[in-house]
């Protein structure tokens, strides 16, 4: 059926779709889950840790990356893909800041990734960016943004979304527990772990979290303090039944 | 026969006859196809005690066929993991994927693609194949024909459990993701059971060792049912095991299982293999 149309990037097939976009998506699945959300003061992105080798640097395998001083994303996909599509962002936001003397928005860096994929998707002889990313972070004016981008080089705002493996499942669970314009950056942290408990088999030790405050640097958190969090809402769970 | 561009052709003619040089050519010939075949040929060995008593035929009313690895990493978590079952015998065959003949006598080791037949103590009429090695097309009958010419076919039903990957399930509706890993089911005419799952729709097919089961148990009326698991994953997945659960309810009529416990045993198979992949992060 879709058999002769799905080969080249440049053909549509007779109803319309671009096949090989399609089967990227299928491969950003294969990425663990990325959770984002976006606080009023703070905006977090949780990521499932991927299993190490036992022989691997495990500083190396990094699903979360700062893109500038104000912006960092996660990734889910193909490694290789991600690593480009970052540096390519990296040098942009440097680029923006030499050329015009101020950081680039979330926006900005987000639509420069997004352009990047879409012309994969229109020239022949290269396939699309395996990758779909969570961009977030704050504008110099102090508002916070979440973006998605996927391989299509679609992008979009969000409140709080999810990509990777167990996507639909974190989303669902967002949709039904996220509020609007949480003032408590406790909550914003908490929220992004609860989704990510919900499809992260061995709990908090599999959990990478990234945050970042308005006019603060992004920081990871430790181990410990991710511990901390999973044992607060295991509390107010046990409380709640 | 001589050629435009100047070289000398010899072109066998059917008006004239042989010559003796010829026949040691066609011999040679049938020596290479014998040897292949040779080669090719699929062993079953048993271990001493079944040996003996296959001067009849094995008693069987249950022989489970696990056909991929993620049907056999199901059938070790939940199946082969209480201590109740003695491994009694092997197939071993060679083919340009499955190399594994120079070790006929030998069972194959842990974790090398095998074709392992395994016992229950309690209830020796109960037989598990693994079969995690390729077979070829033209070894598929051999197969058949060997492990079933060693069973008793009264009383016999069988139930295949096998992977597929979802890229061959074809389907007009557009697959979410959360649909996947799901079973199909297929079954022989004789089979009376119920499926515990949809029976697999047209125009997909079986390939493989499950459809030349299938066919053989067709044939010669046999219960059999088949459980095709269509995944997403090509290494072994703890999800993609667990969907092969539905099989357990007629399988614990049978035998003891583990059937929550095993958990842990199906992450480690898991988790062999995704350490070792850093395409996707």
């Amino acid at each position: 059926m879709a058999m002769s149309y799905d080969r080249a990037i440049t053909v549509f097939s007779p109803d319309g779709h671009l096949f090989q976009v399609d089967y990227a998506q299928e491969a950003v699945k294969k990425g663990s889950t990325a959770v984002g959300v976006r606080g009023k003061n703070v905006v977090v992105l949780g990521v499932e840790k991927k299993i190490v080798a036992k022989l691997q640097e495990d500083r190396t395998v990094r699903k979360i990356c700062s893109l500038d001083d104000n912006v960092f994303m996660a990734f889910a996909g193909l490694t290789a893909d991600a690593r480009i599509i970052v540096n390519r962002a990296r040098v942009e936001c440097q680029s923006h800041r030499l050329t015009v003397e101020d950081p680039a928005t979330v926006e900005y860096i987000t639509r420069y990734i997004s352009s990047i994929k879409q012309r994969y998707t229109q020239s022949n002889g290269r396939r699309p960016f395996g990758i779909s990313s969570l961009i977030v972070g704050f504008d110099f004016d102090g508002t916070p943004h979440l973006y998605q981008t996927d391989p299509s080089g679609t992008y979009h705002a969000w409140k709080a979304n999810a990509i990777g493996r167990s996507a639909k499942t974190v989303r669902e669970f967002l949709e039904k527990n996220y509020k609007e314009d949480m003032e408590s950056d406790t909550d914003t942290i908490k929220l992004a772990i609860r989704a990510l408990l919900e499809v992260v088999q061995s709990g908090g030790k599999n959990i990478e979290l990234a945050i970042m405050k308005r006019d603060e640097s992004m920081k990871m958190l430790a181990q410990e303090e991710i511990e901390e969090y999973v044992t607060a809402i295991e509390t107010e769970k046990q409380k709640k039944t | 026969m001589a050629t435009f561009f100047g070289e000398v052709l010899s072109v066998y003619s059917r008006a004239v006859e042989e010559d003796d040089e010829d026949l040691d050519d066609e011999n040679e010939d049938e020596q290479i196809h014998r040897a292949i075949e040779e080669k090719r040929e699929v062993h079953i060995a048993w271990c001493p005690e079944v040996a003996q008593s296959l001067e009849g035929k094995l008693q069987c009313s249950e022989l489970i066929i696990a056909v991929g690895t993620n049907a056999a990493g199901f059938l070790s978590a939940y199946v082969l993991n209480t201590e109740s079952w003695d491994a009694v015998g092997h197939a071993s065959l060679w083919n340009e994927r499955s190399r594994g003949s120079s070790r006929q006598s030998i069972a194959p080791l842990p974790g090398e693609p095998a074709c392992l037949f395994y016992r229950h103590r309690d209830n020796p009429a109960v037989l598990v194949c693994q079969s995690t090695c390729y077979i070829a097309e033209d070894q598929l009958f051999q197969w058949t024909e060997k492990v079933f010419g060693c069973l008793q076919k009264r009383g016999l039903s069988v139930m295949v459990l096998s992977d597929s990957p979802v890229a061959e399930y074809k389907t007009p509706d557009y697959l979410y993701g959360s649909a996947v890993p799901f079973l199909r089911s297929l079954k022989s005419s004789a089979s009376k059971s119920q499926a515990l799952c949809p029976a697999l729709e047209q125009p997909n097919i079986l390939t493989g060792l499950p459809a030349a089961v299938l066919s053989h148990c067709q044939v010669h009326q046999i219960p059999a049912v088949l459980y095709q698991c269509y995944t997403d994953v090509i290494s072994p997945d703890s999800i993609t095991m667990e969907t092969y659960k539905p099989a357990l309810l007629c399988l614990s009529k049978l035998v003891k299982l583990e059937p929550c416990l095993s958990a842990d045993v199906l992450r480690k198979f898991a988790i062999i293999t995704e350490a070792q992949s850093n395409l996707y992060t």
